[in-house]
């Protein structure tokens, strides 16, 4: 059974179709990439399935749940995250507050106890900070823990983009475009780590990006979107020979 | 009732409601242009009084004082918006609100400073007797607000429409990068929009200056063009007109059917329920986000 | 860490000490400060961490002030529950706005909340049955188990044991996930959601919160002034306390208290040119905005910046570890 099942999506933005019926369906434990490129309407399916934009048309099931048309934050604590393409982070907090604030949804104290710290919420306080400790060692974080994310190097906030999504324990974690603006070796330091999830911690990774070469190394399966509509689906390789996939591609920066 | 009660109810509410589209044109030029809303458009509209104050005690008559306090408005629109604006354009909305009524506030304390909160009044010429119109008697000034009203709109809608400047403000407003790169002015443009909502603000100054007297407080106005503005989804400039003629237009009904308190409270309860039930105003268009 | 605390404790055992050296007029200076800080704490969480712009707060204050005053005049309670129940009622109010206004910002949020400052003034002018309309309300002293806080040194006390309170749960919150929450709504309300962060109801209860602050200073400031009326809860009010956390440094505690302390002090500073005083707070606040954007906590940071040979990491005080 699928963990992410879309079927007959559609979103629309005024007369314009950004997505047009896509279905695709995504098992668990699987690293599945999304492709296609600029306008083919990656980030709107992301932000459809995310709860940041309620679809014209079609189902979106996450765990054999209705998610379609769902608030995001309770779409969140289904159990889905995402990484945003330009990071997003809280940037006058440090890495570590960041990567603290990801494990909101896993603490439970109320607004009293946390006003009066009741032993309730210091009890609480104390094993989250340990576990968003390991979390940053887990990522090689330590040198800026107490640094203001805003004023890191992109692939650094990179880095705590994921960290902090991993924070909130996902089932499945979106990544968008998870590499544009590294360098080659940081590119392939991110994708190790993603390979690392997938296999060592179970996430289903679903990875957006315009170049097929990094989904090559990492996807099990892609899926091709163009202007809307889905080209084409199946191992990368398979992807990468097929007609339709290279016309759509022509003149498009690979 | 009759009929004649309701139209010169009608008349009134329109002339009042005149005033309020001008001041809600005044808070939403600016915000097409460079989004942002000029909180002390109140006080620009006090200043307009206070300054048609000092040029009638020089012995200006008022058909000499209108266009000198329209310039100096001007001049003062294009001053602050270059040295107090433009420097903060990129700050956070937060910051942008409250330094608009930073200066509102501080226009409002340099007038009490000097002329404390006493009412002055100038003379105008239509300023008089009710005309007699038939069955109805109408306030002269009320007529005047409305043509000036009418005037405005329709010189602004042939400036945007037909100048070379008008055109350049409406493709700065949709998008001010590509603006640049088409060799149009931005800052000139940002510093005429202001120029232009101040001279309003300034000319309802001068219009109520004579009706109601000058004093500090005739700043609340600003109020009510905010909800002009809210009315027309605050993009549209047509919008605001019309939000201004119908909040004049419930005002002064309500006041007629159900009494001062009601009146007063039309404004909040009209701002409140559009801002909760359809924050886009009665003209505009929904955004797909959410959050 | 140790020397701190103990400077904190010295500090307020001094602080507590004060009736014993100064005059009553001083006393209640400070005392109007302190609720000024009250004010201010409450505030920085709305506006400053959770990034929310209100134009209300002098309502919720003066909603505190009037629910406090008619409890203790007309129902004749004392001043351990007429406090509380200010503070109530303000929270609810402010839940009441929060709610419509979860989902607006920037503009139409201060709009409403302009529309919501007028709503109340409107409301209680026009009850004066109930509120004593423009007329205003006097109030008795605080009333502490029958006792009456006639001695302005205990009045004193009484004000000073609850702002240090106030800023005690102040801090707390900032530190909890509350606090990390708001920060989060406040700078990526899409990251937020996609944590699990519910942005509306953290908006609602940031507007709640704040409403529970200045409910309670106002129900203090009614016992210290010992007089209310509708143009205290105004405006100008409004302003005046975003100032405070503005020119203190938004987000950050101690820029809260400084900035309150301070912006009532001036007005006493400017004594001999009283006319000015709005001139120059007005003045103080547009400075302040466009040249110190941060503040004066963010005007320290900076110098301690200039001080150390390379850039910071620390920036300011925000639940820094």
């Amino acid at each position: 059974m699928a963990l992410l099942e879309i079927d007959g999506l559609s979103v629309r933005f005024g007369g314009v179709a950004a997505v047009a019926d896509v279905s695709l369906a995504i098992a668990a434990g699987e690293i599945h990439g999304i492709i296609g490129p600029n306008g083919a309407g990656k980030t709107s399916v992301i932000n459809a399935i995310t709860g940041m934009t309620v679809p014209q048309s079609g189902s979106i099931r996450f765990a054999d749940r209705e998610i379609a048309g769902v608030a995001p934050h309770i779409i969140s604590s289904f159990g889905l995250g995402r990484t945003f393409q330009h990071v997003e982070l809280f940037g006058d907090r440090s890495v570590f507050d960041n990567i603290l604030t990801g494990f909101y949804r896993h603490q439970s104290y109320g607004l009293l106890a946390g006003a009066l710290r009741l032993p309730k919420a210091l009890k609480s306080e104390r094993t989250t900070r340990e576990q968003a400790r390991m979390l940053i060692e887990a990522f090689d974080l330590a040198a800026f823990a107490d640094s203001p994310a805003g004023l890191l190097p992109f692939g650094i906030q990179k880095r705590v983009d994921i960290a902090r999504a991993l924070a909130a324990e996902p089932r499945l974690l979106l990544l968008d475009e998870p590499v544009s603006g590294m360098s080659e070796a940081e590119a392939e330091a991110a994708v190790a780590t993603m390979r690392k999830l997938a296999r060592e911690h179970g996430i289903t990774l679903v990875v957006i990006e315009h170049n097929m070469r990094v989904l090559m190394n990492l996807a099990e399966r892609v899926t091709v979107l163009y202007q809307g509509r889905l080209l084409a689906s199946g191992a990368p390789a398979e992807m990468q020979a097929n007609a339709a996939v290279i016309e759509a591609y022509l003149g498009d920066a690979a | 009732m009759t009929w004649r009660i309701i139209l010169q109810l009608a008349l009134s509410g329109l002339s009042i409601g005149s005033i309020y589209a001008l001041v809600g044109l005044a808070l939403v030029l600016p915000f097409k242009a460079s989004g942002i809303v000029n909180f002390a458009q109140g006080e620009i509209v006090t200043f307009g009084a206070y300054l048609a104050l000092i040029l009638s005690g020089l012995g200006l008559p008022y058909l000499a004082v209108v266009p000198l306090v329209l310039v100096g408005a001007a001049a003062f629109g294009m001053l602050t918006e270059r040295i107090l604006i433009r420097p903060i354009v990129n700050q956070p909305e937060f910051t942008l609100v409250i330094v608009t009524f930073a200066i509102g506030f501080i226009i409002k304390a340099v007038i009490r400073l000097h002329w404390q909160d006493n009412t002055f009044s100038i003379d105008a010429p239509f300023v008089g007797p009710p005309l007699v119109l038939g069955a109805l008697r109408l306030n002269p000034a009320y007529l005047v607000f409305i043509v000036s009203t009418l005037v405005v709109v329709a010189t602004l809608f042939i400036f945007f429409g037909y100048s070379k400047f008008g055109k350049a403000m409406r493709a700065t407003a949709l998008d001010p990068i590509a603006a640049k790169l088409m060799g149009i002015r931005v800052g000139s443009v940002f510093s005429a929009a202001w120029a232009l909502s101040t001279m309003l603000g300034a000319s309802v100054g001068l219009l109520l200056a004579p009706v109601i007297g000058i004093n500090p407080e005739i700043g609340h106005l600003i109020l009510k063009g905010l909800v002009a503005a809210v009315i027309g989804g605050f993009s549209s400039l047509g919008g605001a007109v019309v939000g201004g003629l119908l909040l004049g237009l419930l005002e002064t009904y309500a006041g007629a059917f159900f009494g001062a308190t009601f009146k007063n409270l039309v404004p909040f309860g009209v701002l409140i329920l559009l801002l909760l039930l359809r924050p886009q105003g009665l003209i505009g268009v929904s955004s797909a986000r959410r959050v | 860490m140790r020397v701190r605390l103990m400077l904190i404790f010295l500090g307020l055992a001094l602080l507590a000490a004060l009736p014993l050296v100064v005059t009553s007029y001083y006393l209640y200076l400070a005392e109007l400060a302190m609720v000024n800080v009250i004010i201010a704490v409450g505030l920085n969480l709305l506006s400053g961490n959770c990034g929310q712009i209100s134009l209300c707060n002098a309502s919720f204050m003066g909603i505190g002030a009037y629910c406090t005053a008619l409890c203790t005049i007309r129902l004749g309670l004392p001043t351990l529950i007429a406090l509380p129940a200010g503070v109530f009622i303000s929270a609810l109010l402010g839940a009441a706005l929060g709610y419509p206004a979860r989902r607006l910002s920037g503009l139409y949020l201060a709009l409403i909340t302009l529309g919501f400052l007028e709503l109340v003034g409107i409301v209680i002018e026009e009850l004066p049955d109930y509120t004593g309309g423009i007329r205003g309300l006097k109030v008795p002293r605080p009333d502490i188990f029958g006792f009456s806080l006639q001695s302005n040194g205990l009045l004193y006390l009484f004000v000073f044991v609850l702002t240090v309170g106030a800023i005690v749960i102040g801090y707390n919150v900032q530190r909890s996930r509350f606090g990390r929450a708001f920060d989060a709504v406040r700078q990526s309300p899409f990251a937020a959601q996609a944590l699990g962060i519910p942005v509306a109801r953290v908006k609602m209860i940031a507007f709640s919160l704040n409403a529970a602050f200045a409910g309670f200073a106002g129900g203090l400031l009614a016992s210290v002034v010992g007089f209310i009326d509708p143009p205290e809860f105004g405006i100008l009010t409004s302003i005046q306390h975003i100032t405070f956390i503005v020119v203190g440094g938004l987000g950050s505690i101690p820029g809260s208290i400084a900035g309150a302390v301070l912006l009532t002090a001036l007005p006493e500073v400017l004594r001999g040119v009283q006319e000015y005083g709005e001139v120059v707070y007005g003045i103080i606040l547009l400075g302040t905005l466009l040249f110190l954007p941060r503040g004066l906590i963010g005007l320290v940071a900076r110098l301690q910046t200039l001080r150390s040979a390379k850039p910071s990491a620390k920036e300011p005080a925000y639940g820094a570890p």
